[in-house]
């Protein structure tokens, strides 16, 4: 019950890379939004006009921070979350696991979409 | 006395109408991060589109014939449910900040007596975004 | 039996300006009114009726029989002004039932024997005003902890949490006897920890906490409340200090807090318990970045 815990898991970088990825998202998700929906709208969306703005290199790393910081943000919500509904021992490490696989999985193949958008594969 | 009873959980959803405000929001803010990751994935999975069509593959669209990417994508915008998807989407992302922001708030220890107001401020300003952008999200679709 | 009876009557009788004064239950429900969680129109009533206060009470005995089915017994207890809830249920127990079971003692707000979960909140039986309260008023025991019978829970995992925690002034280097014979707090240190020094171990916090119901090892807001009273103690050493956070910064500690104010919300001591876990969590993470 209340014995010495282990300190091998301290949580501490994992909330505090949870606040900064919030707050890097926050301004980037609004960009995001605003830029797709306002400035251009999604109905007219071309695969042209998508590799005008990836050709600027400082939207397209952006965009892909953007997608690294929303992996993370994200999987570790979502980890967070089954955490405090007192998941614990095998079924713990292995939803960090899956969880951590499909993070990779996702930046990874959106990295690739990002490097195919940005004409530089 | 070794006997004790066990009530389980007391304060499921069946006392919804008793929970705070700090509990709303944490009840709303996981349920629309639930909601964004989940569409982080489709997101990229639509995007890879850009793939097919960087590899030349085309498809008909409104008659006429376009790249996978454009196609997929104007395909899809051209479909009025996923048009009112997107308001839901955005109001999902517009309280999630909002909330956010308060959230970052409560965690440098600001404003802490004010948390159920900000709460209950993010909620009508996500009503307020979300009705003022409906016409945008919804321009240019047919019924 | 005679003299339990008769003390509320002398003590709690009606109209002490100066019981008011204290506690500020004054402020306790204006918050509560804001929340909309008081019926004026109840209180109103109950004003003009000034007979009775239903009372439905949460029953369970598991060395009787048929009591073991847990089930709501009703009192109608005669309504006096500046009537508590553990007035009430004192008043029900020693009139109509005497098997009727919970823990009491200083009946003002100190001891923290007697938490309950009234109408759907955890509050202090003494220090809850039945006029507040819409009818009937609902007592059960603290949710979340497992009930020993009636109204009384089992507090050994509140308890163990909170030992957890080192609650205990630690310093090596006490100053030489012959040169100071008290480890001053400065007022400003003081007034620092000054709300975290108000706990009375009730319970009830930790009963409220969402988390706290679904990870057993979560330390929870007492706990760690406690720890911050220590922690932020400038007469500890900083190697202590640092020591105090590594507990603190376990995975089962404070970050497990979803800041969502139930805990804040119940303290009967309106102790700022979110307040001092999130600075915990600063602290911890200044101490490993160092540099802030």
């Amino acid at each position: 019950m209340a014995e010495r815990y282990s300190s091998f898991t301290p949580g501490g970088t994992a909330w505090f890379l949870q606040r900064v990825t919030a707050a890097f998202l926050i301004v980037v998700l609004a960009f995001h939004f605003f830029l797709l929906h306002f400035v251009n709208h999604a109905s007219e969306v071309t695969l042209l006009g998508t590799q005008q703005r990836m050709d600027h290199i400082g939207y397209f790393l952006t965009m892909v921070l953007f997608l690294v910081a929303g992996a993370f943000h994200g999987v570790n919500g979502v980890y967070n979350a089954l955490v405090n509904q007192g998941l614990s021992g095998t079924p713990k490490k292995v939803v960090l696991a899956v969880l951590s696989l499909a993070g990779l999985a996702l930046v990874a193949q959106g990295t690739y979409v990002a490097l195919v958008m940005a004409e530089m594969i | 006395m070794s006997q004790s009873y066990n009530r389980g959980l007391i304060e499921d959803f069946g006392r919804w109408k008793e929970f705070s405000a700090g509990m709303w929001a944490w009840i709303f803010h996981k349920f629309t991060g639930w909601m964004l990751i989940g569409y982080l994935f489709t997101h990229i999975a639509v995007l890879s589109s850009a793939i097919a069509a960087a590899n030349g593959e085309t498809m008909m669209i409104a008659g006429e014939q376009v790249n996978a990417y454009t196609g997929t994508i104007q395909g899809l915008e051209g479909l009025f449910i996923i048009r009112v998807l997107e308001v839901g989407l955005l109001a999902v992302a517009v309280f999630h900040i909002l909330n956010g922001i308060r959230l970052l708030m409560v965690d440098l220890g600001v404003g802490l007596t004010a948390q159920d107001r900000s709460f209950y401020a993010s909620l009508v300003l996500t009503g307020v975004i979300t009705v003022a952008s409906v016409p945008t999200f919804l321009s240019g679709v047919g019924l | 039996m005679s003299t339990q009876q008769q003390e509320p009557e002398s003590q709690e009788s009606p109209q002490d300006p100066e019981m008011k004064g204290t506690e500020s239950p004054q402020q306790r429900r204006l918050r509560e009114k804001q929340e909309g969680m008081v019926e004026d129109q109840a209180e109103k009533e109950a004003e003009v009726e000034g007979e009775t206060v239903h009372l439905k009470v949460f029953r369970y005995d598991p060395e009787i029989a048929d009591k073991q089915e847990p089930r709501f017994d009703d009192f109608h207890v005669p309504f006096e002004k500046g009537m508590t809830v553990l007035d009430a249920v004192m008043y029900a127990r020693d009139e109509f039932d005497s098997s009727l079971t919970f823990r009491h003692s200083c009946r003002q707000a100190v001891c923290g024997s007697d938490a309950f979960f009234v109408n759907g909140k955890q509050r202090l039986g003494c220090k809850t005003q039945i006029s507040d309260l819409q009818q009937p008023v609902r007592i059960e025991p603290l949710p979340y902890q497992e009930v020993v019978k009636d109204l009384v829970v089992d507090m050994d995992h509140f308890y163990d949490q909170m030992h957890a925690v080192e609650p205990y002034f630690q310093n090596d280097d006490t100053p030489d006897s012959s040169d100071l014979e008290e480890q001053r707090q400065s007022r400003e240190n003081r007034e620092k920890v000054k709300m975290s020094t108000r706990c009375i171990w009730c319970g009830a916090c930790m009963s409220s906490c969402n988390i706290a119901a679904g990870d057993n090892e979560y330390l929870g807001p007492a706990a760690i409340n406690k720890a911050y009273k220590f922690a932020m103690d400038d007469r500890e050493p900083e190697d202590v200090k640092e020591h105090r956070l590594r507990i603190m910064e376990q995975e089962h500690g404070v970050w497990r807090c979803q800041t969502q104010f139930s805990c804040t919300n119940v303290c009967p001591k309106d102790i700022p318990l979110t307040e001092h876990i999130q600075e915990l969590k600063r602290e911890a993470v200044k101490k490993n970045l160092k540099f802030w």
